[in-house]
């Protein structure tokens, strides 16, 4: 631990990226803080330098393309709960947001750039990201490059915030007709869920289903984007053996769950089954109804 | 009897404003000149020899003032007393010192300590300081502490036991030979912690002048905690001086012996400054309880009269520790069999050391335990018997018409009505809808159960031989101004028994409540008294400021009658305004008549003494600390008791409990003041219903505690909590002032029982029974997926 924790404000992310490439390993970044501050407190990470980049204004704002939506890193938990056009443009992401536990504090401090660089098995943004197919900007003294979330989480060194910063978070308009579900299941209301789900479903015309989307966090240690599992024996009919093959391939692809006071593992793995069918199950339903609705217009 | 337009009023407390909105002053607030701040450094190593402690490295950091070990300290202090010597009750004992000497017997345990001029740099220096630990071997469950085999947890003693107690009444080995039915289970309650929104502080100063010190401390008894400082800082009390300010919560949590008290305060005395500790959440969920295991039995006749009850239970009461903590396990046993009518008792406690941290005392004081076990067994002998359990409660309760009623324990209840009470829980909760409608509920997939609990929770304690007293002291003043200054032994840990106070010496003396200001929790201004604790505030609190109250009122009523010249017996005081039914033209104000009180000591008021200021004690009857034939002694004055009752809906895929509805009839004797009681009892659901349904204490293999925060000690939000149904069914005591029975105490237990009941009761048709506590979904869960599996092996 060091005892005189140096503090830095830079102005825009050039001087960001400047200052932590001039920096050495000890320079962490603080955005809302909402994770690092208990860590710091209770001793576990003591960063020699603290970059605040809080006051960037670029990372603040929220755009829309014709290629779908733009988030800055510093948009906390509660813009992107009421924010209109995520709620239009990617709902699933304002609903996510909302499941964040910690209460209004947190959800005013919180930003979407800190809950995805903590890469925490445990937190609700990471699988609605996985099952919109967004992609993250990221940006450092050599320029920035865009990294799509399912990558991301196969990076090995995904803590940017010693030499990169997070810098916008992209996700592009979804099809047409697309139903979405996220399922959070808690013990109590004031725990981390002992498994979550983001699904995304697509219909044919027929009302078959094309395609279906899928990310599992809280029970590995790594959150499970399962889109490509599902592929192999997509379109299906929905039905009760679709729903069976969605609960064996997220059980089988749990392999080591977390044990934890929410729970252990076997109770994990048979949860992520769980929630993976109710969020499967609300996209459907969705899909369904906006079917209908076209049907009859 | 004075009239009383307060008492039974849901008064608002004056300061519940600067309470809510962070402006009370805890004892954390209060900084001084130079103020320095203390880091402790503690053991992670569940057993461990402390080879040596290398604090050179922290004393070179700049702004460090001093580091010392345990040596260092025992050269200054004497062991902590204990708050309850278990040798007092034919246990054994241990001398408990601040910081460990030699080698630590506890994750967690404090071994040296480092203050600078800010807390930052008191960790820093803390991370430098090297102890040379030789990990040795630990156990941490109570059955394994009890091998013969097993690592010897105090060195010297012969075996891991405190001590091995038993509570028996008639003749339970016959009664069971007898007996129709024996129904028996085996209840596991697990380690849990009282977790104050204010965790601890200890905030001393150093006066060179008075070579005395100052502590404001978030203290439930600050005298008795005053006489344990000066034993072990070797300073006589009147040099010491304990400050309680306003507290937020305190559960037991803050009764006095814990190891950084006298630590903090000698560190004052050394630095000759100020130095100030305050508990991070971490240490704060150290300090643990309510780990038991019970194996309880009923002898049970055909139509579902106990005949007797065993009950051979295990306490894991973690390393031995000053605070009174391990007493808990002998009140679950003293507290047997409850509300029941049960003369054969055979409990035996065994109360058993471990590498656990050790207890304190946690809100209910092991009585809620008791209500757990018997509720539990009561629950399940009436699913082997068919009876409904509202039938066999009422089949077994002490009847209304048997008090006072001694115990098979030796205990004496005052009063209740427990089958009135259950009577009106049942009716809040919709007990008979719930049972009527649980089957075609089944049918459509939905898991809806209804538990029952009764909780009696003996009130008031007196232990003998220890700083916990049945009685306590106040003084009432009344100024020349008329205004009216309450000080009193008892202590508010938070929920503002002062208004309650306040308003008891409002319709004695006939003042408005406005004019009265109550100060606690100062041992330099306070009368001595015993603090909070065991349901006692507005017993003793109000008893004795009731009791000065009637003295002072004699004197101004003399003078009252001196003044405008009538009897005594016509003087009538009422809001502040003096009336005589003799000469109803004329009256006086209450504070003229104060004025002359004082101002006119040689004609008027040469009736009474001067000042007009009291001071009483309360010591209520009842308590016998003469052992009877049997050697029994009666510790309390009081019981009060209430039924619970929970209706719970569970999620047979995941195990996720819901709880729907809630409902509680209390018996406190007398409301002085509704919200009180009713905050207090709606506090005691919500502890319940989160020690049921979240919070757990766990280690890992060697002893070291994983839960650390409050990520993992998951404590009940408002969502958790339901719609809570509250009656009152108060039966008077007739040995307190009033009738007062203590109302911040009870309700754990009884709630608890409750919840566990309701989800046994949901799962009764597959039956699943949850005794193993506590019941989390994971749990639920587990065990119907046995049941299931159990089920369909059976069928194939
Ligand atoms: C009580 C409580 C309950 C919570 N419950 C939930 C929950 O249920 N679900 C959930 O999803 N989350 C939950 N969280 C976490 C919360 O969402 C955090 O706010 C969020 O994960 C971190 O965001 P932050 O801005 O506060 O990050 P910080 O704490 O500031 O930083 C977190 C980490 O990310 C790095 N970092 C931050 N921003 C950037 C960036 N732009 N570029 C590079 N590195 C960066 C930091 O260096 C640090 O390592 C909870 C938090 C609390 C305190």
């Amino acid at each position: 631990m060091s005892l005189r924790v140096q503090y830095a404000r830079p102005l825009n992310v050039d001087q960001t990226v400047a200052l932590l490439g001039e920096l050495s390993s000890g320079a962490v970044i603080i955005a809302g803080g909402q994770e690092l501050m208990p860590f710091i407190n209770y001793g576990r990470v003591s960063p020699s330098v603290l970059v605040d980049i809080s006051g960037l204004k670029d990372l603040q704002n929220i755009e829309t393309s014709d290629d779908g939506l733009s988030i800055g890193a510093l948009t906390v938990h509660r813009d992107i709960q009421i924010n209109p056009l995520i709620n239009e443009i990617a709902p699933l992401l304002a609903h996510a947001a909302l499941q964040i536990g910690g209460g209004r504090q947190v959800h005013n401090q919180g930003t979407i750039g800190g809950n995805i660089v903590a890469m925490h098995p445990l937190y609700d943004i990471i699988p609605a990201l996985l099952v919109l197919d967004a992609e993250i900007e990221i940006t450092s003294q050599q320029g920035s490059r865009i990294v799509s979330m399912a990558d991301l989480i196969n990076e090995s060194n995904h803590k940017m915030g010693t030499h990169a910063v997070l810098t916008r978070v992209l996700i592009g308009n979804s099809p047409a007709g697309q139903g979405w579900g996220y399922e959070k299941l808690k013990i109590t209301d004031g725990c981390y869920g002992s498994a979550n789900a983001a699904a995304t479903v697509c219909l044919a015309e027929d009302g078959q289903v094309q395609s279906v989307r899928l990310a599992i966090g809280a029970v590995t240690e790594k959150i499970l984007n399962l889109s490509e599992d599902l592929a192999t024996f997509l379109p299906a009919s929905p039905d009760a053996d679709l729903d069976s093959r969605i609960a064996g391939i997220v059980e089988s692809a749990v392999e080591q769950p977390l044990s934890d006071q929410q729970g252990h593992g076997e109770y994990r793995r048979a949860m992520a089954g769980v929630v993976a069918r109710k969020a499967f199950h609300q996209a459907l339903d969705m899909a369904r109804q906006d079917m209908a609705l076209r049907e009859r217009m | 009897m004075a009239e009383q337009p307060y008492i039974g009023r849901k008064e608002k407390a004056p300061d519940r404003v600067a309470f809510v909105s962070g402006r009370a002053h805890f004892s954390s607030d209060f900084a001084f000149e130079g103020q320095l701040h203390a880091h402790i450094i503690r053991s992670p190593h569940a057993a461990a020899k402390i080879r040596s402690v290398d604090l050179s490295g922290a004393l070179k950091v700049s702004g460090v003032k001093i580091a010392i070990d345990g040596a260092g300290a025992a050269e200054h202090l004497d062991p902590i007393p204990h708050h309850i010597d278990p040798i007092v009750f034919g246990g054994r004992t241990t001398d408990l010192f601040c910081l460990a000497q030699d080698h630590t017997r506890y994750f967690g345990e404090p071994v040296a300590v480092v203050v600078a001029t800010d807390k930052r740099t008191a960790q820093y220096a803390a991370s430098r300081v090297v102890v040379d630990y030789e990990p040795t071997a630990s156990v941490t469950d109570a059955d394994l502490a009890l091998k013969d085999d097993a690592p010897l947890v105090v060195l010297g003693w012969d075996d891991n036991s405190i001590m091995q107690v038993p509570f028996c009444g008639g003749d339970a080995e016959a009664a069971f030979k007898d007996a129709d039915h024996i129904v028996k289970t085996q209840v596991r309650v697990h380690r849990q912690a009282t977790q104050p929104i204010e965790t601890r502080t200890y905030n001393a100063i150093w006066d060179e002048g008075g070579q005395s010190i100052t502590l404001y401390a978030s203290a439930q008894n600050p005298h008795p905690m005053r006489f344990a400082l000066a034993k072990t800082l070797r300073m006589p009390e009147n040099r010491l001086r304990v400050i309680a300010p306003s507290m937020g919560g305190a559960f037991g949590l803050k009764m006095h012996s814990h190891p950084e008290e006298a630590l903090i305060c000698l560190l004052a005395k050394l630095t000759k400054g100020a130095v100030k500790w305050t508990e991070n959440r971490e240490e704060c969920l150290l300090i643990g309880g309510r780990e038991q295991t019970h194996d309880i039995e009923f002898a049970l006749r055909e139509d579902g009269r106990i005949l007797a009850i065993r009950d051979h239970f295990l306490a894991n009461a973690g390393a031995p520790g000053a605070t009174p903590g391990w007493g808990m396990a002998f009140l679950t046993g003293l507290t047997m069999p409850g509300p029941y009518d049960v003369g054969n008792l055979d409990v035996w406690a065994n109360i058993v050391v471990t590498n656990k941290p050790p207890w304190s005392a946690c809100r209910g004081f092991g009585k809620e335990i008791t209500a757990l076990a018997l509720e539990l067994c009561m629950d399940k002998a009436a699913r082997e018997l068919g009876l409904d359990p509202v039938e066999i409660r009422n089949r077994n309760f002490i009847s209304s018409n048997d008090f006072p009623k001694k115990t098979a324990t030796g205990l004496i209840y005052d009063s209740g009505d427990y089958a009135g009470a259950l009577a009106k829980t049942v009716e809040s909760i919709g007990y008979y809808d719930v049972k009527r409608n649980q089957e075609k509920w089944r049918g459509e997939g939905k898991y809806i159960g209804v538990g029952l609990g009764y909780e009696v929770t003996p009130e008031g304690g007196a232990l003998p031989g220890t700083m916990v007293a049945g009685y306590d002291t106040s003084t009432v003043k009344v100024d020349p101004g008329g205004s009216v200054t309450i000080l009193t032994g008892v202590t508010d840990p938070g929920g503002g028994n002062r208004i309650g106070i306040a308003q008891i010496v409002a319709d004695e003396l006939g003042v408005a409540i406005e004019a009265i200001r109550v100060l606690q929790g100062d041992t330099q201004t306070c009368p001595y008294g015993f603090g909070n604790y065991s349901g006692r505030s507005l017993i003793v609190g109000g008893g004795s400021a009731a009791l000065a109250a009637q003295d002072i009122k004699e004197k101004i009523v003399k003078v009252a009658a001196a003044l405008m010249e009538v009897e005594e017996g016509s003087i009538k005081i009422y809001r502040g305004v003096v009336t005589s039914s003799a000469k109803p033209e004329s009256e006086l104000s209450f504070n003229e008549v104060c004025y002359a009180a004082y101002t006119r000591a040689y004609d008027v008021a040469a009736c009474i003494e001067q000042p007009l200021e009291a001071t009483r004690t309360f010591k209520p009857g009842l308590i016998s600390h003469l052992p009877d034939e049997q050697g029994k002694i009666n510790p309390y004055p009081s019981y009060s008791n209430a039924a619970y009752a929970a209706v719970c809906e569970i999620d047979p895929g995941t195990g996720v409990v819901k709880l729907l509805k809630f409902a509680v009839t209390h018996d406190c004797g007398k409301a002085i003041n509704p919200v009180l009681v009713e905050g207090q009892a709606c506090g005691a659901v919500a502890f319940g219903i989160g020690g049921m349904m979240g919070e757990e204490i766990v280690f890992d293999e060697g002893g070291r505690q994983k839960t650390r925060n409050f990520e993992d000690y998951v404590m009940p939000r408002a969502a958790d909590v339901p719609e809570i149904v509250m009656k009152h069914h108060d039966s008077p005591n007739p040995v307190t002032f009033m009738g007062l029975k203590g109302a911040g105490e009870a309700g754990v237990g009884g709630s608890a029982a409750a919840v566990v009941n309701a989800v046994n009761d949901a799962l009764a048709h597959l039956g699943v029974e949850i005794n193993d506590l506590p019941v989390t979904a994971p749990r639920i869960w587990s065990a119907i997926q046995k049941a299931q599996s159990a089920q369909k092996a059976a069928e194939s």
